[in-house]
Protein backbone atom coordinates (compact mmCIF):
# COMPACT_ATOMS: atom_id res chain seq x y z
CA UNK A 1 0.00 0.00 0.00
CA UNK A 2 1.12 3.47 -0.64
CA UNK A 3 0.31 4.27 2.97
CA UNK A 4 2.79 7.13 3.14
CA UNK A 5 2.86 9.62 0.31
CA UNK A 6 6.55 9.04 -0.45
CA UNK A 7 6.41 5.21 -0.41
CA UNK A 8 6.68 4.79 -4.17
CA UNK A 9 9.98 6.70 -4.11
CA UNK A 10 11.55 4.39 -1.55
CA UNK A 11 13.14 1.36 -3.14
CA UNK A 12 15.56 -0.46 -0.84
CA UNK A 13 15.39 -3.95 -2.30
CA UNK A 14 19.02 -4.78 -1.48
CA UNK A 15 18.34 -4.14 2.19
CA UNK A 16 15.28 -6.38 2.06
CA UNK A 17 17.37 -9.14 0.50
CA UNK A 18 19.93 -8.85 3.27
CA UNK A 19 17.27 -8.94 5.98
CA UNK A 20 15.65 -11.99 4.38
CA UNK A 21 19.02 -13.71 4.16
CA UNK A 22 19.69 -13.60 7.88
CA UNK A 23 16.17 -13.85 9.35
CA UNK A 24 15.31 -17.24 10.75
CA UNK A 25 11.62 -16.53 11.23
CA UNK A 26 9.01 -14.15 9.86
CA UNK A 27 8.81 -12.49 13.30
CA UNK A 28 12.54 -11.75 13.22
CA UNK A 29 12.22 -10.49 9.65
CA UNK A 30 9.30 -8.18 10.56
CA UNK A 31 11.26 -6.79 13.48
CA UNK A 32 14.26 -5.96 11.29
CA UNK A 33 11.99 -4.49 8.59
CA UNK A 34 10.49 -2.31 11.34
CA UNK A 35 13.88 -0.83 12.20
CA UNK A 36 14.47 0.07 8.56
CA UNK A 37 10.99 1.59 8.35
CA UNK A 38 11.69 3.88 11.32
CA UNK A 39 15.04 4.93 9.85
CA UNK A 40 13.37 5.71 6.50
CA UNK A 41 10.61 7.89 8.02
CA UNK A 42 13.05 9.99 10.03
CA UNK A 43 15.49 10.38 7.15
CA UNK A 44 12.83 11.35 4.61
CA UNK A 45 11.05 13.72 6.97
CA UNK A 46 14.42 15.31 7.76
CA UNK A 47 15.16 15.68 4.04
CA UNK A 48 11.76 17.31 3.40
CA UNK A 49 12.07 19.74 6.31
CA UNK A 50 15.63 20.64 5.28
CA UNK A 51 14.35 21.75 1.87
CA UNK A 52 11.05 23.30 2.92
CA UNK A 53 11.14 26.95 4.03
CA UNK A 54 10.71 27.19 7.79
CA UNK A 55 7.54 29.26 7.41
CA UNK A 56 5.83 26.34 5.63
CA UNK A 57 6.70 23.64 8.16
CA UNK A 58 3.55 24.07 10.25
CA UNK A 59 1.22 23.87 7.25
CA UNK A 60 3.00 20.79 5.93
CA UNK A 61 2.89 19.02 9.30
CA UNK A 62 -0.85 19.70 9.61
CA UNK A 63 -1.51 18.32 6.14
CA UNK A 64 0.75 15.33 6.70
CA UNK A 65 -0.86 14.47 10.01
CA UNK A 66 -4.36 14.60 8.46
CA UNK A 67 -3.52 12.36 5.49
CA UNK A 68 -0.02 10.87 5.46
CA UNK A 69 -0.98 8.79 2.43
CA UNK A 70 -2.04 11.75 0.27
CA UNK A 71 0.20 11.92 -2.79
CA UNK A 72 -1.00 15.49 -3.29
CA UNK A 73 1.62 16.37 -0.68
CA UNK A 74 4.26 15.91 -3.38
CA UNK A 75 2.75 18.77 -5.39
CA UNK A 76 2.39 20.89 -2.26
CA UNK A 77 6.05 20.39 -1.38
CA UNK A 78 7.28 20.93 -4.92
CA UNK A 79 5.37 24.20 -5.09
CA UNK A 80 6.63 25.46 -1.73
CA UNK A 81 10.21 24.38 -2.30
CA UNK A 82 10.28 25.56 -5.89
CA UNK A 83 12.05 22.40 -7.01
CA UNK A 84 11.17 18.77 -7.58
CA UNK A 85 10.93 17.20 -4.11
CA UNK A 86 10.84 13.73 -5.68
CA UNK A 87 14.42 14.16 -6.82
CA UNK A 88 15.55 15.20 -3.33
CA UNK A 89 13.81 12.20 -1.78
CA UNK A 90 15.28 9.80 -4.34
CA UNK A 91 18.77 11.15 -3.66
CA UNK A 92 18.22 10.77 0.09
CA UNK A 93 17.11 7.17 -0.45
CA UNK A 94 20.18 6.38 -2.54
CA UNK A 95 22.42 7.86 0.16
CA UNK A 96 20.60 5.91 2.86
CA UNK A 97 20.87 2.68 0.88
CA UNK A 98 24.62 3.16 0.45
CA UNK A 99 25.03 4.04 4.12
CA UNK A 100 23.11 0.96 5.25
CA UNK A 101 24.84 -1.40 2.86
CA UNK A 102 28.21 -0.10 3.97
CA UNK A 103 27.36 -0.63 7.62
CA UNK A 104 25.76 -4.04 7.38
CA UNK B 1 32.93 -31.87 -0.31
CA UNK B 2 30.30 -32.83 2.19
CA UNK B 3 31.12 -31.68 5.71
CA UNK B 4 30.74 -33.73 8.82
CA UNK B 5 27.81 -32.94 11.14
CA UNK B 6 30.34 -31.69 13.66
CA UNK B 7 31.26 -28.90 11.24
CA UNK B 8 27.72 -27.69 10.45
CA UNK B 9 27.55 -25.83 13.78
CA UNK B 10 29.73 -23.23 12.11
CA UNK B 11 26.92 -22.39 9.65
CA UNK B 12 24.38 -22.14 12.45
CA UNK B 13 26.69 -19.91 14.47
CA UNK B 14 27.40 -17.75 11.44
CA UNK B 15 23.67 -17.28 10.75
CA UNK B 16 23.05 -16.34 14.37
CA UNK B 17 25.89 -13.85 14.28
CA UNK B 18 24.55 -12.38 11.04
CA UNK B 19 21.06 -11.90 12.47
CA UNK B 20 22.35 -10.46 15.72
CA UNK B 21 24.86 -8.33 13.91
CA UNK B 22 22.22 -6.90 11.59
CA UNK B 23 19.78 -6.29 14.45
CA UNK B 24 22.42 -4.39 16.43
CA UNK B 25 23.52 -2.39 13.44
CA UNK B 26 19.98 -1.40 12.50
CA UNK B 27 19.05 -0.60 16.10
CA UNK B 28 22.08 1.61 16.45
CA UNK B 29 21.36 3.34 13.16
CA UNK B 30 17.73 3.87 14.15
CA UNK B 31 18.85 5.39 17.47
CA UNK B 32 21.30 7.75 15.76
CA UNK B 33 18.84 8.87 13.09
CA UNK B 34 16.12 9.56 15.67
CA UNK B 35 18.54 11.45 17.89
CA UNK B 36 19.73 13.64 15.01
CA UNK B 37 16.15 14.34 14.00
CA UNK B 38 15.07 15.31 17.54
CA UNK B 39 18.05 17.60 17.88
CA UNK B 40 17.40 19.36 14.58
CA UNK B 41 13.60 19.46 14.70
CA UNK B 42 12.47 19.41 18.35
CA UNK B 43 9.24 21.26 17.46
CA UNK B 44 8.27 18.55 14.95
CA UNK B 45 8.65 15.90 17.60
CA UNK B 46 6.50 17.99 19.94
CA UNK B 47 3.88 18.44 17.22
CA UNK B 48 3.58 14.70 16.68
CA UNK B 49 3.64 13.95 20.42
CA UNK B 50 0.75 16.40 20.94
CA UNK B 51 -1.26 14.51 18.33
CA UNK B 52 -0.34 11.16 19.89
CA UNK B 53 1.65 10.08 16.83
CA UNK B 54 5.15 8.62 16.66
CA UNK B 55 6.91 9.46 13.42
CA UNK B 56 8.57 6.04 13.36
CA UNK B 57 5.14 4.42 13.47
CA UNK B 58 3.47 6.74 10.97
CA UNK B 59 2.65 3.73 8.77
CA UNK B 60 0.36 2.22 11.43
CA UNK B 61 -1.31 5.58 11.92
CA UNK B 62 -1.83 6.01 8.18
CA UNK B 63 -3.20 2.49 7.81
CA UNK B 64 -5.72 3.19 10.57
CA UNK B 65 -6.98 6.32 8.80
CA UNK B 66 -7.19 4.46 5.50
CA UNK B 67 -8.98 1.55 7.19
CA UNK B 68 -11.56 3.89 8.69
CA UNK B 69 -11.97 5.62 5.32
CA UNK B 70 -12.57 2.28 3.63
CA UNK B 71 -15.45 1.65 6.04
CA UNK B 72 -17.07 4.96 5.22
CA UNK B 73 -16.32 4.55 1.54
CA UNK B 74 -14.22 7.65 1.03
CA UNK B 75 -10.67 8.72 1.60
CA UNK B 76 -10.24 11.85 3.70
CA UNK B 77 -8.41 13.45 0.83
CA UNK B 78 -9.58 11.33 -2.00
CA UNK B 79 -7.12 10.78 -4.83
CA UNK B 80 -8.40 11.69 -8.29
CA UNK B 81 -11.30 9.37 -8.95
CA UNK B 82 -11.77 7.64 -12.26
CA UNK B 83 -15.17 6.28 -11.18
CA UNK B 84 -17.10 8.92 -13.07
CA UNK B 85 -15.43 7.99 -16.36
CA UNK B 86 -15.96 4.25 -16.12
CA UNK B 87 -18.15 2.51 -18.68
CA UNK B 88 -21.56 1.69 -17.24
CA UNK B 89 -22.28 -1.95 -16.34
CA UNK B 90 -24.70 -2.02 -19.28
CA UNK B 91 -21.84 -1.13 -21.59
CA UNK B 92 -19.77 -3.94 -20.13
CA UNK B 93 -22.62 -6.36 -20.67
CA UNK B 94 -22.93 -5.11 -24.23
CA UNK B 95 -19.21 -5.61 -24.74
CA UNK B 96 -19.42 -9.11 -23.35
CA UNK B 97 -22.52 -9.88 -25.42
CA UNK B 98 -20.58 -9.08 -28.55
CA UNK B 99 -18.07 -11.74 -27.65
CA UNK B 100 -20.49 -14.43 -28.64
CA UNK B 101 -20.33 -13.18 -32.22
CA UNK B 102 -16.61 -12.68 -32.27
CA UNK B 103 -14.33 -15.27 -33.75
CA UNK B 104 -11.06 -14.23 -32.14
CA UNK B 105 -10.08 -16.45 -29.23
CA UNK B 106 -8.34 -13.74 -27.21
CA UNK B 107 -11.25 -11.32 -27.20
CA UNK B 108 -12.27 -11.72 -23.53
CA UNK B 109 -8.73 -10.92 -22.43
CA UNK B 110 -8.54 -7.98 -24.82
CA UNK B 111 -11.84 -6.69 -23.51
CA UNK B 112 -10.68 -7.02 -19.90
CA UNK B 113 -7.40 -5.34 -20.67
CA UNK B 114 -9.14 -2.42 -22.41
CA UNK B 115 -11.64 -1.97 -19.60
CA UNK B 116 -8.91 -2.13 -16.96
CA UNK B 117 -6.94 0.50 -18.85
CA UNK B 118 -9.97 2.79 -18.71
CA UNK B 119 -10.89 2.04 -15.12
CA UNK B 120 -7.56 2.14 -13.34
CA UNK B 121 -5.38 5.14 -12.60
CA UNK B 122 -2.00 5.23 -14.30
CA UNK B 123 -0.15 4.91 -11.01
CA UNK B 124 -0.98 2.23 -8.44
CA UNK B 125 -2.82 3.40 -5.32
CA UNK B 126 -5.53 2.17 -2.93
CA UNK B 127 -8.78 2.03 -4.89
CA UNK B 128 -12.05 3.56 -3.83
CA UNK B 129 -14.88 1.21 -2.96
CA UNK B 130 -16.77 2.10 -6.15
CA UNK B 131 -13.75 1.28 -8.28
CA UNK B 132 -13.32 -2.06 -6.55
CA UNK B 133 -17.00 -2.93 -7.03
CA UNK B 134 -16.63 -2.22 -10.72
CA UNK B 135 -13.60 -4.51 -11.00
CA UNK B 136 -15.43 -7.26 -9.10
CA UNK B 137 -18.10 -7.17 -11.82
CA UNK B 138 -15.50 -7.22 -14.58
CA UNK B 139 -13.69 -10.20 -13.15
CA UNK B 140 -16.85 -12.15 -12.49
CA UNK B 141 -18.28 -11.51 -15.94
CA UNK B 142 -15.13 -11.79 -18.04
CA UNK B 143 -12.68 -13.97 -16.10
CA UNK B 144 -15.53 -16.06 -14.72
CA UNK B 145 -14.31 -15.97 -11.13
CA UNK B 146 -16.23 -14.48 -8.25
CA UNK B 147 -13.76 -12.38 -6.32
CA UNK B 148 -14.14 -9.65 -3.77
CA UNK B 149 -11.94 -6.76 -2.59
CA UNK B 150 -13.50 -7.20 0.85
CA UNK B 151 -14.47 -10.66 2.02
CA UNK B 152 -16.00 -11.54 5.39
CA UNK B 153 -15.12 -8.03 6.52
CA UNK B 154 -11.43 -8.38 5.63
CA UNK B 155 -9.71 -6.04 3.19
CA UNK B 156 -6.08 -5.63 2.22
CA UNK B 157 -4.53 -2.21 2.67
CA UNK B 158 -4.43 -1.93 -1.07
CA UNK B 159 -5.87 -4.05 -3.87
CA UNK B 160 -4.03 -2.31 -6.71
CA UNK B 161 -0.27 -2.37 -6.36
CA UNK B 162 3.02 -3.66 -7.65
CA UNK B 163 3.85 -7.34 -7.44
CA UNK B 164 7.46 -8.54 -7.23
CA UNK B 165 9.10 -11.90 -7.86
CA UNK B 166 9.72 -14.10 -4.83
CA UNK B 167 11.79 -17.26 -4.46
CA UNK B 168 10.49 -20.74 -3.69
CA UNK B 169 9.51 -21.52 -0.11
CA UNK B 170 10.74 -24.58 1.74
CA UNK B 171 7.84 -27.01 1.91
CA UNK B 172 9.24 -29.24 4.66
CA UNK B 173 12.53 -29.62 6.61
CA UNK B 174 15.18 -30.75 4.16
CA UNK B 175 13.33 -29.50 1.07
CA UNK B 176 15.61 -28.50 -1.80
CA UNK B 177 15.40 -26.80 -5.16
CA UNK B 178 15.35 -30.18 -6.91
CA UNK B 179 11.68 -30.45 -5.82
CA UNK B 180 10.65 -27.24 -7.49
CA UNK B 181 10.57 -28.22 -11.13
CA UNK B 182 11.39 -26.00 -14.06
CA UNK B 183 11.45 -22.85 -11.94
CA UNK B 184 14.23 -24.00 -9.62
CA UNK B 185 16.49 -21.31 -11.10
CA UNK B 186 14.61 -18.71 -9.06
CA UNK B 187 16.24 -20.05 -5.92
CA UNK B 188 14.96 -20.87 -2.47
CA UNK B 189 14.10 -18.24 0.16
CA UNK B 190 16.60 -18.56 3.02
CA UNK B 191 13.88 -18.25 5.65
CA UNK B 192 10.44 -19.82 5.95
CA UNK B 193 7.15 -18.29 4.88
CA UNK B 194 5.04 -16.52 7.51
CA UNK B 195 3.19 -19.79 8.22
CA UNK B 196 6.34 -21.91 8.46
CA UNK B 197 6.78 -25.19 6.63
CA UNK B 198 3.83 -26.41 4.57
CA UNK B 199 4.30 -29.89 6.08
CA UNK B 200 6.38 -31.20 8.95
CA UNK B 201 8.01 -33.85 6.75
CA UNK B 202 8.17 -35.00 3.15
CA UNK B 203 5.86 -37.88 4.00
CA UNK B 204 3.19 -35.44 5.15
CA UNK B 205 3.39 -33.22 2.11
CA UNK B 206 0.17 -33.59 0.15
CA UNK B 207 -0.40 -32.78 -3.50
CA UNK B 208 -2.58 -29.88 -2.40
CA UNK B 209 0.19 -28.37 -0.22
CA UNK B 210 2.67 -28.81 -3.05
CA UNK B 211 0.28 -26.87 -5.31
CA UNK B 212 -0.09 -24.21 -2.63
CA UNK B 213 3.66 -23.59 -2.64
CA UNK B 214 3.78 -23.63 -6.43
CA UNK B 215 1.06 -20.97 -6.70
CA UNK B 216 1.74 -18.88 -3.63
CA UNK B 217 1.20 -15.16 -3.15
CA UNK B 218 2.64 -12.70 -0.65
CA UNK B 219 0.47 -9.95 0.83
CA UNK B 220 1.31 -7.28 3.40
CA UNK B 221 -0.55 -8.70 6.37
CA UNK B 222 2.09 -7.20 8.66
CA UNK B 223 0.84 -3.70 7.80
CA UNK B 224 -2.85 -4.40 8.39
CA UNK B 225 -4.03 -1.86 10.97
CA UNK B 226 -5.55 -4.53 13.22
CA UNK B 227 -3.06 -7.33 12.56
CA UNK B 228 -1.69 -7.47 16.10
CA UNK B 229 -4.99 -6.77 17.83
CA UNK B 230 -6.97 -9.50 16.06
CA UNK B 231 -4.68 -12.47 16.54
CA UNK B 232 -4.90 -15.41 16.13
CA UNK B 233 -8.04 -14.95 14.00
CA UNK B 234 -6.38 -12.96 11.20
CA UNK B 235 -3.41 -15.29 11.02
CA UNK B 236 -5.72 -18.24 10.41
CA UNK B 237 -7.95 -16.28 8.06
CA UNK B 238 -5.08 -15.33 5.78
CA UNK B 239 -3.32 -18.69 5.83
CA UNK B 240 -3.48 -20.08 2.27
CA UNK B 241 -6.33 -17.64 1.52
CA UNK B 242 -7.06 -17.82 -2.19
CA UNK B 243 -6.68 -14.65 -4.20
CA UNK B 244 -7.22 -13.68 -7.80
CA UNK B 245 -4.24 -11.79 -9.22
CA UNK B 246 -4.79 -9.92 -12.47
CA UNK B 247 -1.93 -8.34 -14.40
CA UNK B 248 -3.43 -5.01 -15.40
CA UNK B 249 -1.04 -4.59 -18.33
CA UNK B 250 -2.03 -7.75 -20.20
CA UNK B 251 -5.10 -9.20 -18.45
CA UNK B 252 -3.37 -12.44 -17.42
CA UNK B 253 -5.03 -13.88 -14.32
CA UNK B 254 -3.83 -16.38 -11.71
CA UNK B 255 -5.48 -17.92 -8.67
CA UNK B 256 -2.91 -18.07 -5.87
CA UNK B 257 -2.79 -18.92 -2.16
CA UNK B 258 -1.38 -16.52 0.43
CA UNK B 259 1.64 -18.22 2.01
CA UNK B 260 3.90 -15.40 3.15
CA UNK B 261 3.76 -11.87 4.48
CA UNK B 262 5.47 -8.94 2.79
CA UNK B 263 7.12 -7.35 0.95
CA UNK B 264 8.55 -4.59 3.15
CA UNK B 265 6.85 -1.27 2.44
CA UNK B 266 10.16 0.38 1.54
CA UNK B 267 10.74 -1.86 -1.48
CA UNK B 268 8.24 -0.04 -3.67
CA UNK B 269 6.22 -3.28 -3.95
CA UNK B 270 2.91 -4.32 -2.41
CA UNK B 271 2.58 -8.01 -3.27
CA UNK B 272 4.78 -10.96 -4.10
CA UNK B 273 4.36 -13.99 -6.29
CA UNK B 274 6.05 -17.38 -6.52
CA UNK B 275 8.19 -18.01 -9.63
CA UNK B 276 5.26 -19.88 -11.19
CA UNK B 277 2.78 -17.10 -10.40
CA UNK B 278 5.07 -14.48 -11.90
CA UNK B 279 5.66 -16.54 -15.05
CA UNK B 280 1.92 -17.00 -15.50
CA UNK B 281 1.31 -13.28 -15.04
CA UNK B 282 3.98 -11.98 -17.35
CA UNK B 283 6.28 -14.65 -18.73
CA UNK B 284 9.63 -16.06 -17.60
CA UNK B 285 11.37 -12.69 -17.28
CA UNK B 286 8.57 -10.89 -15.48
CA UNK B 287 9.90 -9.52 -12.17
CA UNK B 288 7.65 -6.63 -11.22
CA UNK B 289 4.46 -4.98 -12.41
CA UNK B 290 1.02 -3.61 -11.53
CA UNK B 291 -1.71 -6.05 -10.50
CA UNK B 292 -5.10 -6.14 -8.85
CA UNK B 293 -5.46 -8.64 -5.99
CA UNK B 294 -8.92 -9.69 -4.77
CA UNK B 295 -10.03 -12.51 -2.46
CA UNK B 296 -11.73 -15.43 -4.16
CA UNK B 297 -15.31 -15.79 -2.96
CA UNK B 298 -15.38 -19.58 -2.92
CA UNK B 299 -16.22 -21.02 0.52
CA UNK B 300 -15.64 -24.58 -0.69
CA UNK B 301 -12.26 -23.87 -2.28
CA UNK B 302 -13.40 -25.32 -5.60
CA UNK B 303 -11.57 -22.80 -7.79
CA UNK B 304 -8.24 -24.46 -8.65
CA UNK B 305 -4.91 -22.75 -8.11
CA UNK B 306 -2.96 -21.64 -11.16
CA UNK B 307 -3.47 -19.60 -14.33
CA UNK B 308 -7.04 -18.80 -15.37
CA UNK B 309 -7.41 -19.44 -19.06
CA UNK B 310 -10.62 -17.52 -19.40
CA UNK B 311 -10.35 -17.05 -23.15
CA UNK B 312 -11.05 -20.77 -23.45
CA UNK B 313 -13.39 -21.00 -20.49
CA UNK B 314 -15.76 -18.19 -21.07
CA UNK B 315 -16.83 -17.79 -24.63
CA UNK B 316 -19.53 -20.41 -24.59
CA UNK B 317 -20.57 -19.49 -21.05
CA UNK B 318 -20.87 -15.83 -21.99
CA UNK B 319 -22.98 -16.68 -24.99
CA UNK B 320 -25.33 -18.51 -22.70
CA UNK B 321 -25.55 -15.64 -20.24
CA UNK B 322 -26.38 -13.00 -22.81
CA UNK B 323 -29.34 -10.86 -21.97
Amino acid sequence: MSSIFYDRLIVLEEIETEVKRVSRSSEERDELWGFVDEIVHHKIMGCILDKLPLGDHAEFLEKFQKAPYDEGLISFLTEKIGADIEEFIKTEVTNLKNELLKEI
Amino acid sequence: MKRSPAQTYQDIARDRIDAEFLRNKLKLKEFEVKKDFSKKYPYVEKFFAKKGIKLGQIRDYSAKILGASALTGTLLLAPPSTAGNLPLPTEIIEGIRKLGKNVSADVPQKLLFDLLAQALPERVRPLERGEEKYLEQLFERIVGIKSRAALEGEHLNTTYGLIGAEQHLKMYPGDGLFNHGPFSGSGMAPGLGAWGYFASSKAELTKSLEETERWYAVVQTLYLPDWNRRQPYLREWYKYRRVLIVNTLNGNAVVAAVADSGPAAWTGKHFGGSPEVMAALGGPDYKKGPVVVFFIDDPENKVPLGPVEYNKLNISKLSLTQI
